[in-house]
């Protein structure tokens, strides 16, 4: 097990190492990212001041390693816009984007799963074939459409939920609705699949054997082999919610690293959209390596591995 | 249809014109055999045969796209087949046990070991955790499986395959059933361990007095396990016999060519093991007469046609075939058959 967790921990390192450097060479590939940063109007002074000033006159291979030792000592560099720390402008937003994927993550486990379950286990009926109707919708429903669709309804018809702002439970359950229902919808997928997977298997035939109820194995045995390709997926699904926060987090005006980023991009603020970037990325790593690590954890083959 | 041994006596378990479809053709057709107190039955065939839909068809554990055609299991003085889904959950696991051929494959790999045997026990008696974790350790020592303390906690994954099976042995008699299914339990086992469970299972059985119902394609475990014989061949019951009458005096030409070609260490060194030419017929090509003419040097029209019953050959044992009384051309011929 502890071979397994310092490989994974490793693993993780050379990821970040491999999307530390993509996102360099993205920021370069323009050749000058001055001229990313200056209005387009800016005389050839202000963008060769700019340009020592950054340092993005020195050569290529210096600036990276410096840009690497920046980021090791977590100094993410000052906004030329708004003329703070980057970190700090980042870090006042980052609890907004954690409520609201916290929010859609329940949604997507808290109804995905047990409709998955049932899917699985009441087939061929019309529970099932009104459930997958539901799957489909929340499936291929674009998110902003489904944001929109819900203020109208909910916020402007009705006047039930707010359509914007933060701070209480009843503003967080339209967004959160919104950018959960298409992860809702591949968790009540991959459920049914794997606990179908599952049910086809000699120990559940065994079990039936041995005189037990079909819903005791279930719960028992079923539910828990199941859920192993069930950590894996929430770890992308994490990773998926987080890019779907700028999209909704616009739709809503929701004040999180979403929304900061479409402003950041309007507002030529590379280095800020730059740690937005980074974080979302590590984050994704970090996700995946948790869930490698549960996946240990509950599963004994991997537990008991020396 | 008779009761297939003919004898009367004690009965534990009687199959009775069991028959079994799989869409429409009929893969199991009209089988009946008795299985007595503390003796071996065992079902022999090819793979496909239909010996498996056989000894599923007794716990009702048929696959969904097979049928039950008709028939009877009793149990007894239960009728098996009339059961609802709730009663024959008591019937299964308590009454009649049932191992598999992948011992590894029918435990849960997440559950350890000693809990996957309690609760077995619990599943029928009303016992607390800690007593049934008791009698799960028990069952494992019973069962020859060694250090069962430290067994109880470990997981599927780190026990060899005979070690599940015994596993799997001590989940299906710590009921103390009246009837275990063993549906090619030694199989997918290396030949060493394959003896060690045949020696257990006999163990077992004397001790118990529970009867099985064994499940193989191999003639020698047969002789090995086997107190009785029915030998099956596309679906249906060539030859019923006591072990000892089928590999002495085998009557229906199918297992006699299956007995002969077994691999004898007493048969001269360079003979060629004998084969049975061509192929079982699927049941597609199943015609109205002997389902094994087209494979068998003694046919003629009438097997074509007419499918012959099961005729009294002995003691017990009977034969499904219209020229009992000729089977000895065949060693005359000589075992090598063309088709």
């Amino acid at each position: 097990m502890l071979r397994y967790i310092v490989n994974r921990l490793l693993q993780a390192v050379i990821a970040i190492f491999g999307v530390l450097t993509i996102v360099f060479v993205v920021m370069h590939l323009s050749g000058d990212p001055t001229l990313l940063l200056v209005p387009q109007d800016a005389s050839a002074e202000v963008i060769a001041n700019l340009r020592r000033q950054l340092g993005f006159d020195r050569p290529i291979g210096v600036q990276y390693l410096d840009y690497l030792g920046d980021l090791l000592r977590l100094d993410f560099g000052t906004s030329v816009v708004q003329r703070v720390p980057v970190s700090q402008i980042v870090a006042a937003r980052v609890p907004y984007t954690i409520e609201l994927a916290a929010g859609a993550l329940a949604v997507a486990l808290g109804l995905g799963i047990p409709i998955g379950v049932v899917m699985a286990t009441r087939r061929g009926g019309w529970i099932e074939r009104g459930l997958t109707a539901v799957v489909v919708t929340g499936q291929s429903v674009p998110t902003f459409l489904s944001g929109i669709l819900l203020i109208a309804i909910f916020g402007v018809l009705l006047r039930w939920l707010p359509t914007s702002g933060t701070g209480s439970i009843s503003a967080l359950v339209m967004p959160s609705i919104a950018l959960g229902s298409v992860s809702m919808a591949t968790f009540a997928r991959m459920t049914r699949i794997a606990i179908l997977d599952e049910l086809g298997k000699d120990y559940v035939r065994a079990a039936t054997a041995r005189g037990m109820r079909m819903d005791q194995t279930i719960l028992r045995h079923v539910l828990r082999n199941a859920s192993i390709p069930l950590i894996t997926i929430t770890a992308l699904e994490i990773g998926n919610l987080l890019a779907g926060a700028v999209i909704i987090e616009t739709v809503f005006a929701w004040p999180g690293i979403g929304l900061l980023a479409i402003q950041s991009i309007q507002a030529r603020d590379f280095l800020v959209v730059q740690m937005i970037v980074l974080l979302i990325s590590v984050v994704y790593v970090l996700t995946s390596v948790l869930a490698d690590l549960i996946y240990g954890f509950v599963d004994p083959r991997i537990r008991l591995m020396r | 249809m008779s009761d297939g041994t003919g004898s009367d006596g004690a009965r534990t378990l009687t199959a009775e014109g069991l028959s079994v479809e799989i869409g429409g053709a009929r893969v199991v057709d009209d089988v009946s055999f008795i299985v007595r107190p503390g003796r071996v039955m065992a079902l022999v065939g090819e793979s496909g045969c239909g010996k498996s839909l056989t000894a599923y068809a007794i716990l009702g554990l048929l696959p969904p796209a097979a049928r039950l055609a008709g028939g009877r299991i009793r149990l007894g003085d239960t009728e098996l087949l009339a059961l609802s889904n709730r009663s024959l959950r008591h019937i299964r696991g308590r009454e009649i046990a049932i191992i598999f051929q992948e011992p590894s494959a029918s435990l849960d790999p997440l559950t350890t070991i000693g809990s996957q045997v309690a609760e077995a026990y619990r599943l029928h008696h009303d016992v607390g955790r800690a007593e049934a974790m008791a009698k799960a350790r028990d069952m494992l020592a019973d069962v020859g499986i060694s250090d069962p303390d430290r067994r109880l906690h470990q997981y599927p994954f780190e026990l060899s395959g005979g070690m599940c099976q015994r596993v799997m042995i001590s989940i299906a008699l710590i009921n103390s059933p009246k009837v275990l299914v063993a549906d090619e339990p030694t199989t997918a086992l290396d030949v060493t361990i394959q003896a060690q469970i045949l020696d257990l299972m006999k163990k077992l059985v004397a001790e118990h007095h529970t009867s099985i119902v064994f499940i193989t394609h191999d003639m020698g475990v047969v002789a090995d396990i086997a107190d009785e014989v029915a030998v099956m061949y596309a679906g249906r019951i060539a030859e019923i016999a006591p072990v000892q009458a089928l590999f002495s005096s085998p009557r229906h030409p199918y297992s006699a060519l299956l007995l002969a070609s077994v691999p004898r260490l007493d048969a001269a060194a360079k003979a060629e093991l004998p084969t049975i030419e061509g192929t079982v017929p699927t049941a597609e090509e199943f015609g109205p007469g002997c389902r094994f003419a087209d494979r068998c040097p003694l046919a003629d029209q009438q097997c074509r046609t007419e499918q012959p019953p099961l005729f009294d050959c002995g003691t017990g044992h009977r034969a499904a075939c219209w020229h009992i009384d000729r089977i000895g051309e065949l060693s005359k011929q000589g075992t090598r058959v063309t088709a």
